[in-house]
Formats: C-alpha cells, sequence, structure tokens
C-alpha cells in the first residue's frame, strides 16, 4: 500500500541575517554588507507514515516542525530529498495536491472574522470544486456532527474560541481531504473544548480513514488523538513509535516509568540533546 | 475555465456579503463624498464670483471633482487586508490552497467595488446635480461611466501590488501614501492636468495615474484628456503592466518565503 507521507532524507535550510552589533559603522555595514548564516531547520529527515495513522509530530520550539509541515504541503520547497504525499511531490504539485489536504493552524484563521462560518464555507466548496449539493450535504453532515447547527449563521466575531476552533476545523474537512495537519488546534482552548475536539479528530479520522498529522505541545492532543508519535530535534528525527512505547524511550530512567507524558518527553528532549552533543 | 471562474467569483460574493455587514463603512464615505462635494462648490463659487482665473467652467469643475473622488473612494484599500494576512500568518492557509493568492485577492477587492461603485456614483450624481444643477450630456456620461469603472479596477489592482509588498515590509502604509500623492497631482485628483503646467502634465503621461483618474473625468469638458480609443489602449497597457508586476511581486515573495521559513 502507498504511504500516505514519505520522506527520505529530507534537508532544508535558511540563510538569515545576523546584526554585528551596535555603533553606527556596525550598522552602516549591516546595510551595505549584511552577515548571513545558514541554519539547518530540517536535517536528513525520514519517516513515513501509512494512510489513516494518527501522528504527532513533536519537537521542541525550532526543531523544524513547522517547516517540515509546510514542506509536506508544498508551501516550501525542500534543498535536498525526496518528499512524496499522497503519490504527490508537493512543491511541484502543490495545486493538485491541496485538493487533498486539510491544514487547521491554533492560532491562525481561515474564516471571515466579520461573516458567519456559513459564507466561508460556501467559499471554499467554490474554492475545491465541490458539487454544490454534495458540498451542502457535506456542510450538514459536519455541523451536525461537530453540533454547529446553532453557530453556523452566527458571525465568526460572536462565537468563543472553541466554538471558532470547531468550525476551523470543519472548513478544513469540507472537501473531503485524505490528510488532515493540524498545528496546535487546541491552544487557548478550556478542558471541556480541548477533549471535544480530541474525540471530534479521532472520530473523523476513524470514520473516514483520514491521516493525521498533529503537531502540539500539549501532551493531551497526543494521548488522546494519535497512536504514533514522531519526535524531532535541531531537524533530525530523535524518535520514533507509538504512544505507549515512549515512556520506554529514555532508556534507563527508572524513575520515568509512572511519570506524565509531559515530563517524559522533556526528558526525551534532553537526552536527545545529550545524545547529539557526544555524537 | 467555468470552475476557475466561479472560484473567484466566489471571492467577490463573500467580499459583497461583508460589506453588508460593514454598511458604516459604506455610510461614512457617502457622507464624506458629499461634504467634499459641498465644500468644493463653495470654494469654486467664490473663486469664480472674486474673478479670479478658473481655467474651467465651476460647474465642470464640480463634475470632473464628482468623477474622480467616485472613482478614489470606491476603491477598496486591500493592501491592509492583505498587510493583515501577511503579517497575522493566515497566509499559510491562503497559500495551501487550490487558488491562486493574487487572484483571489484581487477577486476580493473587486466584490467590494462592485457595491462601492453603484452607491458612491448615485451620491455623486445627486450631490453634483444639487450643487451645480446641471448634468452633463448622456453621451459624456456613456463615455464616462465605463472608463471609471476600468480606472477603478485598475487602481484595485494597484492596490493589491502594494499590499503584496507587506512579504518584505512591516507597514505597506508609507507605499500607499506615496501612491495617494502622485495619484493627487499626475492623477489630476482635484483639478484637471490642463491646469497644471506642462513639465508635470509630460511627466504625469509617463506615469499611470492619469489614465486612473484625469482622463475618464475630462470628458466632462467635451474634449478628453485622451481621446476614447487611445484611453482604452493606454489602460490595456497599465493592466498588462501591473498584472505582471503583480505575478514578479508574487514569485519572489514565494521565494522570499523559501528564505525566512518559520
Amino acid at each position: 500500500m502507498q504511504p500516505a507521507v514519505q520522506l527520505d532524507r529530507v534537508s532544508k535550510s535558511f540563510r538569515v541575517r545576523r546584526a554585528r552589533g551596535g555603533g553606527l559603522s556596525a550598522r552602516a555595514r549591516d546595510l551595505l554588507r549584511p552577515l548571513t548564516e545558514t541554519v539547518q531547520a530540517v536535517d536528513r529527515l525520514s519517516f513515513s507514515i501509512a494512510p489513516g495513522e494518527r501522528v504527532a509530530f513533536i519537537g521542541p520550539n525550532g526543531a523544524g516542525k513547522s517547516t517540515t509541515l509546510k514542506v509536506l504541503a508544498g508551501i516550501l520547497r525542500p534543498d535536498a530529498g525526496d518528499v512524496r504525499v499522497l503519490g504527490f511531490v508537493p512543491s511541484d504539485e502543490r495545486q493538485r495536491l491541496a485538493f487533498h489536504i486539510g491544514t487547521v493552524f491554533g492560532q491562525r484563521s481561515q474564516l471571515w472574522y466579520q461573516l458567519p462560518p456559513r459564507d466561508t464555507f460556501a467559499l471554499l466548496g467554490r474554492v475545491y470544486e465541490i458539487d454544490r449539493r454534495q458540498h451542502r450535504r457535506r456542510v450538514d453532515a459536519l455541523t451536525a456532527l461537530f453540533e454547529l447547527e446553532a453557530l453556523v449563521d452566527t458571525p465568526v466575531r460572536h462565537l468563543s474560541l472553541g466554538e471558532r476552533m470547531r468550525c476551523e476545523i470543519v472548513a478544513s474537512l469540507l472537501h473531503s481531504p485524505r490528510l488532515l495537519f493540524l498545528d496546535e488546534p487546541t491552544i487557548g482552548l478550556d478542558v471541556t473544548a480541548k477533549a471535544a475536539i480530541r474525540d471530534l479528530l479521532r472520530t473523523e479520522s476513524e470514520r473516514e480513514r483520514v491521516t493525521l498529522i498533529l503537531t502540539s505541545h500539549d501532551t493531551g492532543d497526543i494521548e488522546r488523538v494519535c497512536t504514533r508519535v514522531i519526535v524531532i530535534n535541531h531537524g533530525r528525527l530523535l524518535w520514533d513509535g507509538p504512544v505507549a512505547a515512549l515512556r520506554s524511550a529514555v532508556i534507563g530512567n527508572r524513575a520515568l516509568e509512572d511519570a506524565p507524558l509531559d515530563e517524559v518527553i522533556r526528558a526525551l528532549y534532553a537526552h536527545g540533546a545529550r545524545r547529539r552533543c557526544t555524537s | 475555465m467555468t470552475a476557475a471562474l466561479a472560484k473567484y467569483a466566489a471571492f467577490s460574493r463573500v467580499a459583497i456579503a461583508q460589506v453588508r455587514h460593514e454598511r458604516g463603512d459604506l455610510a461614512g464615505r457617502v457622507a464624506f463624498f458629499a461634504v467634499i462635494l459641498g465644500v468644493f462648490s463653495s470654494l469654486w463659487r467664490a473663486a469664480a464670483e472674486a474673478g479670479l482665473p478658473m481655467g474651467a467652467d465651476p460647474k465642470q469643475l464640480l463634475w470632473y471633482l464628482a468623477i474622480t473622488e467616485w472613482i478614489t473612494l470606491s476603491t477598496p484599500q486591500i493592501h491592509l487586508d492583505i498587510q493583515e494576512t501577511i503579517r497575522g500568518g493566515d497566509v499559510i492557509y491562503r497559500l495551501g490552497r487550490p487558488a491562486s493568492f493574487v487572484l483571489g485577492e484581487l477577486a476580493t477587492g473587486l466584490g467590494l467595488l462592485a457595491v462601492r461603485l453603484p452607491v458612491l456614483g448615485l451620491t455623486a450624481v445627486v450631490c453634483a446635480f444639487w450643487f451645480t444643477g446641471w448634468v452633463p450630456p448622456a453621451a459624456t456620461v456613456a463615455i464616462v461611466v465605463p472608463f471609471g469603472i476600468a480606472g477603478a479596477v485598475l487602481l484595485t489592482a494597484l492596490h493589491v501590488w502594494i499590499g503584496l509588498l507587506a512579504f518584505w515590509m512591516q507597514d505597506v502604509s508609507p507605499v500607499y501614501w506615496v501612491c495617494q500623492k502622485l495619484l493627487f497631482v499626475l492623477g489630476g485628483m482635484m483639478l484637471p492636468l490642463h491646469l497644471y503646467p506642462e513639465v508635470v502634465q509630460r511627466l504625469a503621461a509617463l506615469t499611470p495615474f492619469p489614465v486612473l483618474l484625469a482622463a475618464p473625468a475630462s470628458f466632462v469638458f467635451g474634449a478628453g484628456l485622451l481621446a476614447p480609443a487611445a484611453l482604452a489602449a493606454r489602460l490595456a497597457l497599465w493592466c498588462v503592466v501591473v498584472a505582471l508586476g503583480m505575478r514578479w511581486t508574487f514569485t519572489r515573495a514565494a521565494a522570499g518565503l523559501t528564505i525566512n521559513g518559520g
């Protein structure tokens, strides 16, 4: 079976400007001959995800998660390595791939703020070239599943964060994507709203066999939604395996056997950092 | 082709729906427009009564202003929305969709224009007639309206282009204000270009600004700044230039995204 996502030794670096420091002459030199350095955001990263899998893609800030997601969505072109998403090469076939993937960014919005979500849903129906009748059925089904019937005609500015986030997820699922990228989908939500979002994501993934790739710093998202964890740091793969086996990842640390998952992950980051220093 | 048109028409429809929710903004523009025409009507009447050299009939001058302001006030400040989308990071959603970001923004701007042009056009006619008691001949109106609409469309595209600069600049307002000032002078926003020194007229001819405002509005004086065929050709030329400019800017911006990352 063809994997939903396949990365083979993918690298991506950026050139960033570095200031020379204070002083007028340093600033003048910054302007005329800027200093740049290369930052390796993703470094020979390889992994594969099967269709229908629910994968947590985690790492500390600056680990390269967002860059990897943008490479997978075709927004960024990798410097080296091969990427295949649903059989497409994302950077070359971004528009075609876009019909099959959905994205939810917890700190961003795709809904028109002054308008009811239904207007954005209608726009997205056209953007994704969905047949009108099919689109209406899909909106009805998803608004029922996400319990949004009473809110779908309320302007977005009147919705709570949790209600808005449910609408964001519906907007991302309208075109029945086979792969959904979720970047911190529960950030800022209260415990009830978080639980509802997690349940809905799991249900939708199981029902429609949607592959989920979730990045989050909230271990609750990982435990409740995902079955597998991929941990990266400094753009490199640190650990890849089932969520249940994550505790055994920090080898030899018996104290962590019953520790909360976030402590285990913190230890894993530190362990990875030490291992990187040693190597 | 049909699907693509339907796609971008949907952006325009959502923008039209947005105007319905922001009626206050439109009402403010109508009031501002009426006040401006009232003030300038009094000013030019007073100037004519004082025997100052006007260079044109005060009635025609007011209709000229009504047309240039109709175009200017109808054009949405879409560059601010684009800037907000880019700076706020929501652009990441737009780039991941099977639709052109630039065409989507342009279609949104045209949707806003589709509501504002008729409303402000009616305001222009009612106020200009109220203050002058005169209406230009029907043949003049028949030329002014299509060229005015074309000017507003091109100006909207220019604003989209300015908005795209937000991929590099934190704030595109300085570029917008420079453009506005150039429009004021070289576009003949307040006074027709034939009243300016010749050097200004020559300079203006090298820019797109006269075809946006002065040329469509100058038909109220009888002979226009440019003949209709010449104006149509100039508009088409500047449309191509702006379209290529937007394309080039966005392509560079996409490469810039790769450099900036994050």
